[in-house]
């Protein structure tokens, strides 16, 4: 990634790495009704019925599954929708 | 008898007296136990967002956690008003979904700490059990109700 010039260097220490996308996850867990967790996916990220459905037994099946993915502003958006949702979402930037 | 139906555009809550009775008491209980956030069953109403680093996931709590609370304080408020049959538009909804998983989740965080394997749906034969499955009957039904709404 190229530095912008104009940050100071004791910044660019600290900056992440804007480039690389974040995923936002989410995991498996026994309580969520596999229809709610379908229905949120369907809400929150505007995924057909069919895509949303896949998704959540992608979740159910593999333990977790890739949701969204984007710059960490709108993964930690989405985190904290899911969350208030009360799904066990995650995120973290991509390898 | 269905406790919620897609009706002319709207969700409709239709519960027996005793049920709004018992969920008025449950979303009384679940209301003290978020202002007092002190039970561990709440963990589970309260998720990290970032697994391995430590830093970024106590401003993310610092970020989300009193917004978390409010929003769902606003939501128990907004059923314990329509408990009473109702006519329920998205936010009502949403509102009703939320509060509904959130009794689930702490129901069912308490039978997971007690042991119960949730996952195979061996539920004991006790109250709070027959509690967790009433409350995800209500929430199937409003579910159901929701995706005819959306759907329309």
């Amino acid at each position: 990634m190229t530095t912008p010039v104009l940050i100071p260097e004791t910044e660019v220490e600290e900056s992440v790495d804007y480039a690389r996308p974040w995923k936002v996850l989410v995991w498996d867990d026994p309580i969520n009704l596999m229809s709610y967790v379908a229905f949120v996916f369907q809400k929150l990220f505007g995924y057909s019925k069919e895509k949303a459905h896949d998704l959540m037994m992608e979740v159910h099946v593999k333990g977790k599954a890739v949701v969204a993915s984007g710059n960490k502003e709108k993964a930690e958006f989405d985190v904290y929708r899911l969350h208030e949702h009360g799904l066990w979402a995650t995120m973290e930037q991509d390898e | 008898m269905k406790r919620f139906r897609c009706e002319a555009g709207a969700v409709i809550v239709d519960l027996p007296s005793e049920e709004q009775a018992m969920l008025k008491k449950v979303l009384s209980d679940l209301r003290d136990l978020l202002i007092s956030d002190s039970d561990n069953t709440l963990r589970r109403l309260k998720p990290p967002a970032h697994l391995d680093n430590a830093e970024a996931e106590s401003s993310y709590r610092e970020l989300v956690d009193d917004d978390l609370l409010r929003g769902r304080l606003e939501e128990i408020e907004l059923v314990e008003s329509t408990l009473d049959s109702a006519e329920l538009d998205e936010v009502g909804v949403a509102a009703w979904m939320h509060s509904l998983n959130n009794l689930r989740l702490v129901l069912g965080e308490q039978l997971s700490l007690a042991g119960v394997d949730l996952a195979h749906h061996e539920l004991p034969d006790s109250a709070s059990a027959a509690l967790y499955e009433w409350i995800g009957w209500l929430l199937e039904q409003l579910i159901t109700a929701a995706n005819e709404y959306h759907d329309l």
